[in-house]
C-alpha cells in the first residue's frame, strides 16, 4: 500500500515514517503543496495524509483541485485548525477524515487503515481484524485460518463492522444494509443477528468483540492481547 | 425619599416649589398693596366728587340765605345709612346742611379748609361709636367758597377686599394650577430626557469580560451626558483592546503549542519499551488535553458566538455518543444513548452544543466506576441529560464545579479542570440552564443542560445544516 504524506514539519515526517512503514505502508514524504500535486500526478498512491497548513498554500485549494479532476483518492486530513468552520470545510472540499493536531499515532494508523476499508480502498477486499480476515469477493470469513460458516445477514453486518473497525456504526445503518436482503424487517432483527454473531466469533476463537452502545449502534473493537 | 431629593427630579420640583412659594408670597404682598392702595386713590377721588356734587346742589334762597337742595333721590341715598356723612358750611362759619346732624355740630369748630383737598379722620363718631374717613375743601357755588365735609365710614377696606376677592375668584386659582402644570413638565421633561439614560444603565450591567464589544449608544442622550458617555465608551475601548491581545496571547499559546506537542507524542507513541514510557505517555496525553482545552476556552472568549441555528439535539448528541464510545468501551466504561421522540430542535450553535455535550459526556466517563454506564438522554423539552454511577458531587461544590481549574477533591490528576466551565459558558451564550443534581438511585450524578427550544418548526435548510454536520 503505497501512502503520500504532506506535511512541512521535519520532525513530525521524521517520526511518523518509522510506525507507518511498520504498519505496511511504503510511505512518500512531501513538503509542500506544488510537491504533493506532482507526486499525485506521477504514482499511484492509496491514499494521502494532507496537512492544511503548508509553507506555499492551503491544504484545502490542493483538495479541491483534486475532487475537481474527480481523482477518488482516500484523504486523510491533518490540522492544528479545529474551529468548527474549518472542519466543516475541511469535510465538504472532499476529505474523507481528519484528525486534530496533537494526534496520536496509533489513531492516525487506525483512521488511515479505515479509509483504506471502504469498498474499493486498498483494504478493502480483504478487512482483516485480530485473527479475523473477511474475503469480500468470495464472502468468506476465516477466524485464525479457519473457516467459519455464517448466514448472509451476519456475514453483511460483520463486513460492515469490520469496515468501520474501532468506530460506532448506528444501527440505522446496519438495517439500511439489511434492507436489500430481507424485505420484511422485524424491529429486534439487528439485535438478533449480532446476538448470533457474537456467539459464533467467540465459539471460533475470534479476537474481536462487538460492543453494543445503547441507543446508537455497535462496534467492532480487536481484543488486547 | 432621600434619594428622590438627590436625583435631579426631586432637586428641580423642590427647587421650582420653593420659588413659587417665594415668587407668591411677593406677589400677594405686591397685590394686597396695590389693592389698598389703589381702593384709597379711588375712595378719596368718590369724597372730592361729592364734594363738589355737594356744592352744586346749593341754591341760594329768598333771602339770599344759601339752602342745600338735593334731588329726592340723593337724599334718600344719605339718608338711609348712617355710613355716609356730610356737612356744609359758609366761609363765615355758619352750617348750612349736615347729614346727620351731629355732624355738622363736630365740623363747625373746624378751621376752613383750604382749595386743597384735605382728609380727616373721625374717631368713635355717632351713636354706634364708628371711626369715619373723610376730605375737607373748599368749593366754589353760587354763594361763593363753601366749606364742604363728606365722611364715609372707614371701612375702605371694603373696597380692596372686594378687589382682592374678585381677583382670587377671576385669577389665583390659576396659580397653584400653574405650580402644578410647571412641575409636572419639569418633571416630564426631565424622566423624558433621563429615559436613555436608564436605558444605558441597563446595557453597562450587562458588560462583562465575556462581551467587551457592547459601546453605548450616545444618540438621544441629553448633552450634558455626551461627555461622560463617550469617556466611558474610550475606556471600554482601552479595556476590550487589552482583552483580546490577551486572549490572542493565550489562543495563539496553545496553538504554538501543539506541533512540538504533536511531535513529542508522536515520538513517544513510536518508542519501544513499557514502564516510565506508558507513564510519558499519559502525561503527555494530559498535556495535549490541557492544551486542548486552552484554545477552546480562548476561542469561546474571543469569538462572539452565533446562537441563532437550529440544532437537532438528537443528532448532534447521538453524534458526540458515537465519537465518544470507542473511549469509553477502552477503559470498560459503557455508554447509553436514549433519543428524544419526536425529535427535539434548539435554538444555538451546533459545534458549541456538540463541544458542551461532549464534555459533559466525557467528565462522566471519568468518574463512572468500571464497568458501569454513563446515560445520556435527549429530553422533549430541549435538554440532554449525562448520568453517571460515580461517588457523586457534595452539594456545596455544585456550583464551584463550573469554575475554570477547579478539581474536586481526591479527583484523578488528569483533567485541568476547564471541562465543566467550557460547558458553563457554552450554556451561558446559548442562555441555557445547567444544574447538578444526585441520581434517583442515590448512585451517581446527573448533569442537565437545557436549551431554549426552536419555536417554530425547522426550516429544511437549518436542519440540513445541523445534520450535516
Amino acid at each position: 500500500m503505497r501512502l503520500l504524506v504532506i506535511e512541512d514539519e521535519p520532525r513530525i515526517a521524521e517520526i511518523l515514517r518509522t510506525p507507518l512503514e511498520q504498519a505496511g505502508f511504503a510511505v512518500d514524504f512531501v513538503r509542500l503543496c506544488a510537491e504533493g500535486q506532482a507526486a499525485l500526478a506521477l504514482h499511484v498512491y492509496d491514499a494521502a495524509i494532507l496537512d492544511l497548513g503548508l509553507p506555499d498554500g492551503d491544504g484545502l485549494n490542493l483538495l479541491a483541485e483534486l475532487r475537481r479532476r474527480s481523482d477518488p483518492i482516500p484523504i486523510l486530513v491533518l490540522t492544528a485548525r479545529d474551529a468548527v468552520d474549518d472542519r466543516v470545510a475541511g469535510l465538504d472540499t472532499g476529505a474523507d477524515d481528519y484528525l486534530v493536531k496533537p494526534f496520536a499515532v496509533t489513531e492516525l494508523i487506525a483512521r488511515t487503515k479505515a479509509l483504506l476499508r471502504r469498498p474499493g480502498g486498498a483494504l478493502g477486499l480483504k478487512l482483516k481484524a485480530g485473527n479475523v480476515q473477511f474475503d469480500t469477493v468470495g464472502r468468506d470469513v476465516c477466524v485464525n485460518h479457519a473457516y467459519v460458516h455464517l448466514p448472509r445477514r451476519e456475514s453483511a453486518i460483520l463486513e460492515h463492522l469490520m469496515r468501520r473497525l474501532g468506530r460506532v456504526v448506528p444501527k440505522a445503518v446496519l438495517e439500511d444494509k439489511l434492507y436489500g436482503l430481507d424485505e420484511e424487517l422485524e424491529s429486534n432483527a439487528i439485535p438478533v443477528h449480532i446476538h448470533h454473531l457474537r456467539r459464533k466469533l467467540l465459539d471460533a476463537g475470534a479476537e474481536v468483540e462487538i460492543h453494543t452502545v445503547r441507543g446508537v449502534g455497535y462496534l467492532l473493537i480487536e481484543k488486547i492481547s | 425619599m432621600r434619594t428622590w431629593l438627590r436625583s435631579l427630579e426631586g432637586n428641580l420640583a423642590l427647587r421650582l416649589g420653593l420659588l413659587y412659594l417665594l415668587a407668591m408670597a411677593f406677589a400677594m404682598g405686591a397685590l394686597l398693596y396695590q389693592a389698598y392702595d389703589t381702593a384709597g386713590t379711588l375712595n378719596d377721588r368718590d369724597l372730592n366728587l361729592r364734594a363738589t356734587d355737594l356744592a352744586r346742589y346749593v341754591v341760594l334762597g329768598p333771602e339770599q340765605a344759601p339752602r342745600l337742595e338735593l334731588p329726592p333721590r340723593l337724599a334718600a341715598a344719605y339718608e338711609t345709612g348712617s355710613s355716609d356723612l356730610y356737612a356744609l358750611r359758609t366761609q363765615e362759619g355758619r352750617v348750612i346742611a349736615a347729614s346727620p346732624r351731629s355732624f355738622g355740630e363736630v365740623v363747625s369748630g373746624w378751621p376752613n379748609p383750604s382749595d386743597e383737598a384735605s382728609y380727616f379722620r373721625l374717631k368713635a363718631f355717632g351713636p354706634e361709636a364708628q371711626d369715619y374717613y373723610g376730605v375737607s375743601v373748599s368749593v366754589p357755588s353760587v354763594t361763593g367758597p363753601l366749606s364742604v365735609f363728606v365722611a364715609r365710614l372707614a371701612e375702605g377696606s371694603l373696597l380692596a377686599h372686594s378687589l382682592l376677592r374678585e381677583f382670587m375668584v377671576d385669577a389665583a386659582w390659576l396659580i397653584p394650577l400653574f405650580m402644578v402644570i410647571t412641575l409636572a413638565t419639569g418633571k416630564y421633561a426631565i424622566s423624558g430626557s433621563l429615559k436613555p439614560v436608564r436605558q444605558i444603565s441597563e446595557l453597562a450591567a450587562a458588560i462583562g469580560p465575556g462581551n467587551t464589544a457592547v459601546r453605548l449608544p450616545q444618540h438621544d442622550l441629553p448633552g450634558e451626558l455626551v461627555p461622560l458617555v463617550a469617556a466611558v465608551n474610550r475606556a471600554l475601548d482601552r479595556l476590550s483592546q487589552g482583552f483580546a491581545v490577551q486572549r490572542e496571547f493565550t489562543a495563539n499559546a496553545a496553538h504554538e503549542l501543539r506541533t512540538p506537542l504533536t511531535i513529542v507524542t508522536a515520538a513517544l507513541d513510536t518508542m519501544p519499551g513499557d514502564g516510565e514510557l506508558t507513564k510519558l505517555r499519559s502525561d503527555v496525553a494530559r498535556m495535549n488535553r490541557i492544551v486542548e482545552q486552552l484554545l477552546r476556552v480562548a476561542r469561546l472568549d474571543a469569538v462572539g458566538l452565533d446562537v441563532s441555528d437550529k440544532v437537532d439535539l438528537n443528532t448532534v448528541t447521538e453524534g458526540v455518543v458515537a465519537a465518544v464510545a470507542p473511549l469509553a468501551l477502552a477503559q470498560e466504561r459503557a455508554i447509553a444513548f436514549l433519543p428524544a421522540n419526536p425529535p427535539v430542535v434548539v435554538r444555538g450553535n451546533a459545534g458549541a452544543i456538540e463541544d458542551a455535550i461532549r464534555n459533559l459526556v466525557e467528565n462522566a466517563i471519568a468518574h463512572t466506576p468500571r464497568h458501569s454506564e454513563v446515560c445520556v438522554q435527549v429530553e422533549r423539552g430541549g435538554s440532554v441529560r449525562v448520568a453517571d454511577e460515580g461517588p457523586g458531587i457534595a452539594p456545596e461544590d455544585r456550583q464551584r464545579v463550573f469554575q475554570r481549574f477547579w478539581r474536586g477533591k481526591g479527583a484523578s490528576t488528569r483533567g485541568a479542570g476547564l471541562g465543566l466551565a467550557i460547558v458553563k459558558e457554552i450554556a451561558d451564550a446559548h442562555h441555557a440552564t445547567l444544574s447538578v443534581d444526585d441520581s434517583p438511585s442515590g448512585q451517581g450524578t446527573i448533569f442537565t443542560i437545557r436549551f431554549l427550544l426552536a419555536v417554530h418548526r425547522p426550516r429544511d435548510a437549518a436542519l440540513a445544516k445541523a445534520v450535516s454536520r
